[in-house]
């Protein structure tokens, strides 16, 4: 790590052993002979880190078998199954077309399970299952004839290959009448029925698992993957919605009110029967009882509560209020949509209501009493459902209130669709062109969600979104270039906000160079992208490039939008922030009490931009020693922060932290120390102990304790803080830095002047700022190291280091 | 001595003015919620963190013994009750809430494999750091083994040890590390494999303790 050569080292390692690693072990000799060549210590190294991945055992050995789903491809071998072509791809892993060679030659269908994180569970469950799955034999099922393992562990199944249609599919194509589709659906009632005689539920009935083919000229269903579910499932209902995230979110359409009941343990044969009721209704009126895409503007929980609570409409009720689907629907089976609803209404509603039933004690028990009252419909007999009474509907509504647990559970749901929520909104705002601002409010809106003001962690999702959306924005908006640009500037400023100011910075460029020729170079939008520009490169230390952008800026503000607009203010207070950090406070107090005056005139008192230069201001009469003006600004910015924002907001403490300062360089080291005891502990409760503006304040109470000569008190917070930052901020960070001369400083102080130089040149040289660099000459803290002969050699390296900075700047 | 001032927004990016509604927003809200100290955010999220806790623990546990599912709830509840403790300071999204699992979870392991160690050493009885819980015998060396190799792999490559931290303890796939992380799935791969190299040979040197 301190060692660059060793870190060289590793990085090479690195390279190469990840390459061997990706070849296949028979050609890895021959990789390494052209990679290392005549380098023997590299060759070892290498040799022996491939070795050790080949030995691995034990808890590493297990921790992740390779999954062969990436790389499955025609004519593999799976035991004696010979791939052909892969038929589909879902959830649950992938479906293939293969050959069978022994004992016998026919067609299969193979499926080769997403290899998860339960897969040792699930094979233990499917070597239970298939001994009961095989002894299903009933036309309407198709056979499952084997499963198994590949070498490394990936699941399998093997099954009859059909083909055919979903039912849906096949009845509308062949315009089936409503009694035809009710013998055919009688046979899959049939089929469910033999499986539920030996003890197999399927759980997952839905069209697209029910085939027709047909036989003999006679439309014959097939139900598939029976008892899949359970063999490679989760095993309970809520399980399936918990760890499912994604594969059930397509289709909750079919899923029994049980099933997406995380109280719900034990699932029965009733489960199939509701999931066979929602096939009939579409069977019956061509929609669903809820129709997820209908709901698509809805929130996901919403959904579901609506499928745990609410009765669907009864299936005539639905022909007669959705007119113009009911016209498709009614032709397909063979009539009008008033026929349809009057022929469906009776009977019919209550046989699928029935069916449909919340409470799986008031639905049919078994698929043969579903069958038994179709039956008695096709041939006019009374049948058994009736129409709930009145005070079933009211224990009903009293069970409704049980759902909190459910609701709150599809916040896990919610999580995973709002990924997919938010590129499929950006792809279709980022289509309406000439909506421009609507686009950068749904930007901005959209980075709020992780507000990366906040803090160092949760950069994630932003990164994610942003990186996502700088991809997008080249060809999205290749026709639009000037909102092209807009956007580029708000993604940059984002990237900026979250110090990836090498992204930053292209992406600003970028904005500012079209703007430049399309809206032209005094155009206000083309001059605030020149300011964010310039702020970037400021925060990348090149100052001589940033001042001089936010100083053509501001002339062309000036002049363009006049001294008072809020642009010319934001330009003003960033080029004032330049000049201080290049330690030029008299320029840098000019410009901040022009904006104040400005500001006061113009703004509310309470307003953002007043608050910000009136902090800026003090900050920079602090730097000039004007201790007493410096903290009438704060104490003035202080009075309004607590009032408009609260005392324990993350703004209002952070004018405390810098009050504290003032307090402590005008030697009032006690009020200091208080406050920032104080500022310390409410941070630590409310932001967290790790929070940026926490460690500022760590780092002024360690201040306030070294001038009350507080010694070991001061160099043991300091320590804590480097350990945090270099943790959290990384070892060349400034602020890192910065602790690591302190406790230079403190060593100074104490008189252990080997610790001190130590300290402070490994600070200079692990990225202290140019200003601090600059003023180490000076400092009095370092009095005691002025005789030493190490001293001036000390200075004029840092005084080197800051002008090569400037330089290469 | 030196100070460092406190950062205040660029005037480029104001991202503090801006309220949208959608649900995301509604999630972060309620860990933002958290964050400030309100224990109903936690509450309103625990679905969301014990189903993430339950699968983590799962993996994890799976090979230790068959009533995993005794042991997996167990271990959930302990890093339950420790992420209650620390509050939601950290918690910003799902990403991170995983990645802290992933953290608590290792720590706890490696805890309890070390207190059962000592516990065996001193003959005394043994010691269950959760009720319900156990590991292998040599399953617990194997994880103290493997947390000292990982320290040492963090001096070295702290991206690598990250991976494997996310994989190993967190029960992520390829494609969850990658997001969490913000690189790309084939860098995680191909750090899982170097890093698992690594760890290997290491342990096999038996440098760890």
């Amino acid at each position: 790590m301190d060692n660059p050569s060793r870190r060289e080292q590793w990085e090479k390692v690195k390279g190469i052993v990840g390459d061997a690693l990706d070849r296949e072990p028979s050609r890895r000799i021959a990789f390494l002979d052209g990679v290392c060549g005549t380098n023997t210590t590299l060759r070892a190294e290498v040799e022996s880190l491939v070795a050790a991945y080949e030995k691995a055992s034990g808890v590493l050995h297990d921790a992740f078998p390779p999954i062969s789903l990436e790389t499955a491809s025609p004519s593999d071998m799976i035991g004696p199954y010979r791939l052909v072509n892969k038929l589909g791809e879902g959830g649950m892993g992938q479906v293939w077309l293969a050959e069978q060679t022994s004992p016998v030659h026919r067609k299969v269908a193979l499926k080769l399970i997403r290899a998860g994180m339960f897969e040792k569970e699930v094979l233990q469950r499917f070597q239970s299952e298939r001994q009961s799955l095989a002894i299903m034999d009933h036309p309407s099922i198709a056979k499952v004839f084997d499963a198994g393992a590949t070498p490394n562990g990936q699941p399998y199944f093997v099954m009859e290959y059909v083909q055919g249609e979903p039912i849906t599919t096949y009845c509308d194509q062949h315009r089936l009448k409503i009694r035809d589709r009710l013998e055919l659906f009688l046979k899959v009632c049939d089929g469910v029925l033999h499986a539920h005689q030996k003890a197999i539920i399927h759980r997952d009935l839905k069209p697209a698992n029910i085939l027709v083919a047909e036989v003999d000229g006679k439309p014959t269903p097939r139900i598939i993957d029976f008892g899949l579910a359970k063999a490679i499932g989760p095993q309970t209902g809520a399980e399936t919605m918990f760890t499912q995230v994604g594969g059930f979110v397509g289709t909750p359409a079919y899923m029994s009110p049980e099933q997406a009941d995380p109280g719900v343990r034990d699932l029965d044969t009733r489960t199939d029967v509701y999931s066979l009721g929602v096939i009939l209704y579409e069977l019956l009126t061509g929609s669903l009882p809820f129709d997820p895409k209908k709901c698509k503007d809805k929130l996901l929980y919403e959904v579901l509560r609506q499928l745990r609570e609410q009765d669907p409409p009864r299936p005539s009720n639905k022909v007669e209020t959705e007119r113009e689907s009911s016209i498709v629907a009614a032709a397909m089976r063979g009539t009008a949509p008033k026929q349809l609803a009057s022929l469906l209404h009776g009977d019919l509603d209550w046989i699928t209501m029935k069916a449909l039933e919340k409470d799986r004690s008031r639905r049919y028990g078994t698929p043969s009493e579903l069958a038994a009252d179709i039956t008695r419909y096709l041939e006019h007999q009374p049948v058994s459902a009736r129409p709930a009474s009145m005070g079933y509907r009211l224990q009903k509504y009293v069970r409704r209130h049980r759902v909190a647990v459910a609701i709150a559970g599809a916040f896990v749901l919610l999580l995973g669709g709002v990924a997919v929520l938010q590129a499929v909104q950006l792809r279709r705002i980022t289509r309406e062109r000439d909506r421009a601002n609507r686009i950068t409010d749904f930007m901005k809106g959209m980075f709020k969600v992780s507000d990366p003001g906040e803090s160092r962690g949760n950069t994630v999702t932003a990164r994610e979104i942003l990186d996502k959306a700088s991809k997008d924005i080249d060809t999205g908006l290749a026709k639009d270039p000037e909102t092209q640009a807009q956007l580029m500037d708000v993604m940059g400023s984002v990237y900026e906000s979250l110090g990836l100011y090498p992204r930053a910075q292209p992406l600003l460029e970028r904005a500012l160079d079209t703007q430049r020729h399309i809206l032209g170079p005094k155009n206000p939008e083309t001059l605030r992208s020149m300011n964010h520009l310039g702020w970037t490169l400021m925060k990348e230390g090149r100052y001589g490039e940033a001042e001089k952008l936010q100083r053509e800026a501001l002339d062309a503000q000036r002049r363009v939008l006049g001294p008072e607009h809020p642009d010319t203010l934001a330009t003003t207070n960033d080029l004032a922030w330049t000049l201080q950090e290049e330690g030029r406070y008299a320029e840098a107090e000019k410009f901040e009490r022009e904006a104040l005056e400005i500001e006061r005139r113009v703004l509310p008192t309470e307003h953002r931009y007043a608050l910000r230069t009136m902090g800026d201001l003090a900050w920079t009469l602090q730097k000039e020693g004007r201790y007493a003006e410096a903290e009438k600004f704060e104490r003035e910015k202080l009075d309004i922060q607590r009032r408009v924002l609260g005392p324990e907001h993350r703004d209002t403490l952070g004018t405390v932290n810098n009050l504290a300062w003032t307090l402590m360089r005008e030697g009032r080291y006690a009020e200091a120390e208080e406050l920032g005891r104080q500022t310390l502990e409410v941070e630590r409760r409310v932001l967290g102990p790790e929070h940026p503006n926490t460690l500022i304040t760590m780092n002024t109470l360690a201040g306030a304790l070294s001038r009350e000569r507080r010694y070991p008190e001061a160099e043991k917070l300091f320590r804590d803080l480097l350990d945090i930052q270099t943790r959290v901020l990384g070892p060349e960070h400034p602020n890192t830095a910065t602790t690591r001369y302190n406790l230079g400083c403190l060593a100074a102080l104490q008189g252990r002047t080997d610790e001190a130089f130590s300290l402070v040149s490994g600070a200079i040289d692990h990225g202290l700022r140019s200003s601090t660099d600059l003023g180490i000459e000076k400092d009095p803290d370092l009095n005691s190291l002025h005789a030493d002969p190490r001293f001036a050699p000390l200075v004029a390296h840092a005084k080197e280091k800051a002008a090569a900075a400037q330089i290469l700047k | 001595m030196d100070y460092v001032r406190l950062p205040e927004p660029s005037s480029g990016a104001l991202l503090g003015e801006f309220v949208a509604e959608s649900s995301a927003q509604a999630v972060t809200a309620l860990l933002a919620k958290w964050r400030a100290g309100d224990e109903e955010g936690l509450r309103a999220l625990f679905p969301v963190v014990y189903n993430e806790l339950r699968r983590v623990a799962h993996y994890r546990l799976q090979n230790e013994r068959p009533d995993h599912t005794l042991q997996s709830t167990a271990l959930v509840h302990e890093v339950y009750l420790r992420l209650e403790k620390q509050g939601g300071a950290k918690l910003e999204n799902r990403e991170h809430l995983l990645a802290i699992c992933a953290l608590l979870m290792r720590q706890i392991l490696v805890e309890y494999a070390r207190r059962h160690r000592a516990a065996k050493r001193g003959g005394g009885q043994k010691e269950t750091l959760v009720e319900g819980m156990a590991l292998a015998e040599g399953r617990s060396l194997e994880l103290l083994a493997l947390d000292s190799a990982l320290e040492a792999l963090a001096k070295l490559d702290a991206q690598q040890c990250r991976v494997v931290q996310l994989r190993y303890f967190g029960g992520l796939s390829i494609e969850e590390t990658a997001r969490v992380m913000g690189i790309s799935p084939a860098t995680v791969k191909r750090d899982w494999n170097v890093a698992k190299a690594w760890l290997a040979r290491q342990m096999q040197r038996g440098g760890h303790g």
